[in-house]
């Protein structure tokens, strides 16, 4: 990992170093960097008393280094340990202990990087050391700084992984067994009553490899069926059975219960709906003797209106003899003004005869004459 | 909804395996070869939920894609291999109803059974095809299948009475305007007649 990696890039300049090393103490002269191989460099610092400020610093430098590399280690360790995450065999005790270990420890060596650096910052003070120690210990204190973030980053991406899978096993807990997950919640009671969990985190056996699931379920009914190994987890197991029991059988007798309830109330609506039904056909009726009425009141106006009809009709077709009857007086009228219109005017004619003739005479009278 | 096996157990104390009474599978939807296989892996299921079962206990598991019920009373258990939609109510009443056939036709026999019985029992091989259809095994679900459509049938039909209001309704109102209509027919017709009789 990085720390190896890192390590096999210091080891590299051991040789370096030595060198250095050699040619300064030849020249009396303060012992120069220590690319630091972490592991083993602290130990070579220590005989040099003249670079006692310098081996401090390297010596608190690769102690921090290591601790950083044991530290993801664990990390690593914890991260498939919350990989791992199957239904069965959940290691929750040991994934906590883990996780309050590596915290203490990433404290503890965030405190450490910041004695060192002040450590640093009080050397460079004091002494006058030449630049490249300066920008050697920038390095080495900025170095060992970058790899706790990383280290602290992993260890919070391994915390979200091991509660995305706990929320996992949790739903799907609930979703295959009815019975009361409420004991899921409590991660540290170990909870696996066989007969009445689920065993869906089986590597996915065919229902018919006979060969497989039975061994797995052998292997994991047997256990439990071993009074001799552990008769707490036993007890606990069938305690659990026990409580997971009853409100089955509760379940199933509140699920009758339920259902004849459905019932009731069912038939209850049924005759409910049956009331409406005959309180709307009822009015109905009514509408219906009133329609029965309008009807036969109008057969009654039509038929008197049919034979008012009818009567006209024959007081129509009788009124000729009536007729026949004015016609007579008409032509007794006519008749009568013919005759008088006739009268006078024969009279006339009478008078004017009467004039011409007596003319007549007289004439007759005056020729004898 | 479908019932893959149905098991008769003795369910012997908890330190033997039960013993199989009767067994009853339908396994005409796995391919040829995996049919025995099935058979086996229901055999050894249906003992181990068995031989787990308290008496006078109902119990449920889910085992992959099934729901194996078992269901003890006094030493005999039944177990079935149902799917996940088979209604467990439907499911513990049709176990019911096996116990207590098993009782009226053997009787306490098979308290001194101590092998796996491999006589077939008519039976329990009608109740599996019978009871594929879970109203059948629960009364209660048939009746509420029945309410249900009784109560489908009896909103169509106040549907249908309330169009008939309505038609009513305007029947109600032809009826009326065509008495109103007569009605004034008869006036004129009265009147015609009653004025004088010229020509």
């Amino acid at each position: 990992m990085q720390a190896r990696h890192g390590q096999s890039s210091y080891r590299d300049r051991t040789d370096e170093f030595f060198g250095v090393v050699e040619s300064r103490r030849r020249s009396i002269a303060p012992a120069a960097e220590n690319n630091v191989p972490y592991g083993g460099g602290g130990r070579r610092e220590d005989p040099r008393s003249a670079a006692a400020n310098q081996s401090e610093f390297s010596k608190r430098a690769s102690l921090i280094g290591l601790a950083i590399h044991q530290t993801s280690q664990k990390l690593s360790k914890l991260a498939q340990l919350a990989k791992r995450s199957s239904v069965f065999d959940d290691p929750t005790r040991e994934i906590q202990e883990l996780t309050v270990v590596i915290k203490q420890e990433i404290s503890g060596l965030n405190g450490a990087l910041l004695d060192l650096q002040a450590v640093r910052n009080s050397h460079n003070d004091e002494s006058n050391i030449s630049r490249d120690t300066t920008t050697h210990s920038a390095t080495v204190v900025d170095d060992l700084k970058n790899r706790l973030m990383d280290t602290t980053k992993e260890f919070k991406d391994v915390l979200t992984l091991r509660t995305e899978n706990m929320k996992i096993q949790e739903d799907r807990m609930k979703k295959f067994s009815k019975i009361s997950s409420k004991e899921s919640a409590n991660p540290f009671v170990r909870q696996r009553p066989l007969a009445s969990k689920p065993s869906p985190s089986q590597p996915a056996p065919l229902p018919w490899a006979n060969g497989s699931s039975s061994s797995s379920s052998s292997s994991q009914i047997v256990p439990s069926r071993q009074g001799e190994a552990e008769s707490s987890p036993l007890l606990q197991q069938s305690q659990q059975q026990q409580q997971q029991m009853v409100p089955l059988q509760d379940t199933y007798m509140q699920s009758r219960a339920e259902a004849l309830h459905n019932v009731e109330s069912t038939i209850h609506e049924l005759g409910n709906i049956f009331t409406q039904l005959a309180t709307m056909v009822s009015q109905q009726g009514e509408i219906a003797i009133r329609i029965d009425q309008n009807m036969e009141d109008t057969l009654a106006n039509v038929e008197g209106a049919q034979s008012q009809l009818a009567r006209y009709l024959n007081s129509i077709s009788s009124n000729r003899w009536l007729m026949i009857k004015i016609f007579f007086v008409l032509i007794a009228f006519l008749m009568v003004f013919l005759f008088f219109v006739a009268w006078s005017k024969f009279r006339d004619w009478v008078d004017k005869m009467e004039h011409v003739l007596a003319y007549k005479a007289a004439t007759q009278e005056r020729s004898i004459c | 909804m479908k019932i893959t096996a149905l098991l008769v157990l003795k369910a012997a104390p908890e330190t033997t395996d039960p013993v199989i009474l009767a067994n009853a599978s339908d396994v005409s939807h796995f391919g040829y070869f995996q049919r025995s296989s099935v058979k086996e892996f229901v055999v050894f299921v249906g003992r181990t939920v068995a031989s787990r079962t308290p008496p006078s206990q109902r119990q449920s598991v889910q085992h992959e894609e099934y729901k194996v019920h078992a269901y003890n009373r006094n030493g005999l258990c039944a177990v079935g291999f149902m799917d996940d939609h088979y209604p467990v109510r439907s499911a513990f009443s049709l176990l019911n109803q096996v116990i207590d056939e098993y009782h009226k036709s053997f009787g306490e026999t098979w308290r001194s059974a101590k092998e796996d019985s491999a006589q077939p029992w008519p039976y329990l091989a009608d109740a599996l095809t019978k009871f594929q259809d879970p109203a059948e095994a629960d009364k209660l679900l048939k009746i509420q299948r029945e309410l249900d459509e009784t109560k489908i049938i009896l909103h169509k039909t106040i549907d249908s009475v309330l169009a008939r209001g309505e038609k009513l309704d305007s029947l109600v109102e032809k009826s009326s305007d065509l008495s109103m209509a007569s009605q004034m027919f008869y006036k004129q017709a009265k009147k015609t007649n009653s004025c004088c009789t010229i020509l």
